[in-house]
């Protein structure tokens, strides 16, 4: 069943029609490294806009990826399970957030949760103000990154064979009880993968977020604000910031990566 | 296709030269400039001018950088001083100022009518401090200590609610009713119709002083000196005055 094994003979080809885009990607952020001394690196994490921007972008995009799990995956299984006459139209709703330009999501999130929005007259009755707040943060970084989630968690699910789901419920299990103890562990790689891109999306997020919560730093600048900020005043800071943010990013990365294989690993009979 | 293709292949050997300029321009003079290049191109068919607008500081580090850039004007001098220090631009020169003012949403939920009314608003937006903008802005309000006491700078600052980028997203806020007010160049509120202006007192005002120069390396394009004599001259010092700045 190894799939490498049976293309093995043409690797080198695929290899090197996938270089191009390898080096794309790659090379910009070894120009990120080759622009900086290591010094600075560590100036720049010194910063003091830094480690408020860095902390407050943990916790919201903690906070949102939270979210994103506890109100997305209902609605992945969903998009899964039910007929795709009723789904093709929600999935495209769920897939506009990618496609729009940040900046507009932020102006649409604006328009719905702002003052002058369409709850903006409920919202000031019950005295919440989400513009210009760290709420107002990880909002827009649920809406621009959950669409990542659902997209990933809805594949998964769909690749639930429904016999086993059909055989837990034989056994006395309700649906909402085979939901979590069969489909979720079934789908976990699945979802595992979608959250992580989701939550880079999440930490990445600038556009919604300078439209819809602003910027000041401590209560909605998270690393993204700041390093923008800092690339007007100083250049090489910014570029410090940078790559201590995708150090990070990429560390936290690998370690979510390699969970699925560790659920695999340890699911194993 | 071809046929396109070959045809304006024919109509540029044969017609006069047409050269383009590159014009690198603050966001502030968006309006102002998009006026001035339709009325020069008019007075001087064989000129193109193509117009990228940004913050200042992000065209002066394409620049530094390497973007073909003809012309920049900076929103302030220290953009244009920091690339002629490195011999990438000839000296600037002043062209126009620009005034700031105080907006409010046209319902004026704050119920601001003259500056000093700005302490009453809760959520005020400015420019952060590394953007010319910002930093004047700063400057206005340490200098309406004098006049309007120690306290009023502290009350102030203690209401904004965001720093922005640039002088578009601070205004950005006011007209989508988020702030109750915001300060900005006179230029940006003049070309919105979504906010009201309320007036800064002279004395305490602050003159943005916008900068523009050649930038040096590039293919010397004959268009660029006409270009800033023409921002410069009459019909220019027109178009810039109905926008707002001040011209001498």
């Amino acid at each position: 069943m190894d799939g490498a094994g049976l293309f093995s003979a043409r690797r080198g080809p695929i290899l090197l029609a996938a270089m191009p885009m390898l080096a794309l990607l790659l090379l910009p952020i070894l120009g990120l490294f080759f622009g900086v001394t290591p010094n600075e690196v560590l100036e720049g994490s010194r910063h003091p806009l830094f480690g408020s921007a860095l902390g407050l972008s943990a916790r919201t995009s903690v906070v949102s990826l939270a979210i994103i799990f506890i109100a997305g995956t209902p609605l992945a299984w969903w998009l899964a399970v039910a007929p795709s006459k009723q789904t093709r139209a929600v999935e495209i709703v769920v897939d506009l957030p990618i496609i729009l330009p940040p900046a507009v999501v932020g102006i649409a999130l604006l328009q719905a949760f702002g003052r002058g929005g369409i709850l903006g007259d409920q919202f000031a009755a019950l005295g919440i103000q989400l513009p210009f707040t760290t709420s107002a943060v990880v909002l827009a970084q649920v809406v621009v990154a959950a669409p990542f989630y659902i997209q990933s968690a809805a594949a998964a699910f769909r690749r639930v064979d429904p016999d086993i789901l059909i055989v837990a419920r034989t056994l006395g299990q309700s649906p909402f009880s085979a939901f979590i103890h069969v489909a979720i562990p079934v789908a976990m790689p699945g979802l595992i993968g979608g959250a992580a891109l989701a939550w880079a999306r999440a930490l990445g997020e600038f556009g919604a977020t300078l439209l819809f919560a602003g910027n000041l730093a401590g209560e909605t600048q998270t690393a993204p604000l700041a390093i923008y900020m800092a690339l007007e005043s100083d250049v090489r800071a910014a570029v410090a910031l940078a790559l201590v943010l995708a150090g990070a990013a990429a560390i936290l990365l690998f370690v979510f990566r390699s969970l699925p294989f560790a659920w695999r690993q340890g699911n194993r009979p | 296709l071809l046929i396109i293709v070959l045809a304006s292949g024919c109509k540029a050997k044969g017609a006069e030269p047409v050269e383009t300029i590159q014009v690198y321009a603050a966001s502030s003079l968006r309006d102002a400039f998009v006026d001035l290049k339709d009325d020069f191109e008019a007075v001087y068919p064989g000129a193109k001018v193509a117009l990228i607008f940004a913050g200042s500081h992000i065209l002066r580090h394409q620049i530094e950088r390497g973007a073909r850039a003809h012309i920049f004007a900076s929103a302030d001098m220290s953009h244009v001083q920091r690339l002629a220090d490195r011999g990438l631009a000839g000296e600037g020169r002043i062209f126009a100022t620009g005034e700031l003012v105080v907006i409010t949403p046209l319902d004026n939920p704050a119920g601001i009518d003259r500056f000093e009314d700005l302490v009453r608003a809760k959520r005020l937006v400015i420019a952060s401090d590394v953007v010319p903008l910002g930093a004047y802005t700063r400057t206005l309000l340490s200098r309406s200590a004098e006049k309007l006491g120690a306290s009023f700078e502290p009350h102030i600052l203690s209401a904004v609610v965001s720093e922005e980028i640039n002088a578009r997203l601070v205004r950005a806020k006011v007209e989508l009713g988020e702030a109750d007010a915001a300060i900005v160049y006179r230029t940006d509120a003049l070309s919105s119709a979504r906010v009201r202006v309320v007036e800064i007192p002279a004395k305490m005002n602050v003159r943005a002083r916008l900068s523009i120069t050649t930038i040096l390396g590039e293919e010397k394009r004959l268009w660029s000196d006409t270009w800033i004599s023409f921002v410069g001259g009459p019909l220019g010092h027109k178009i810039l005055a109905r926008h707002g700045f001040v011209v001498e």
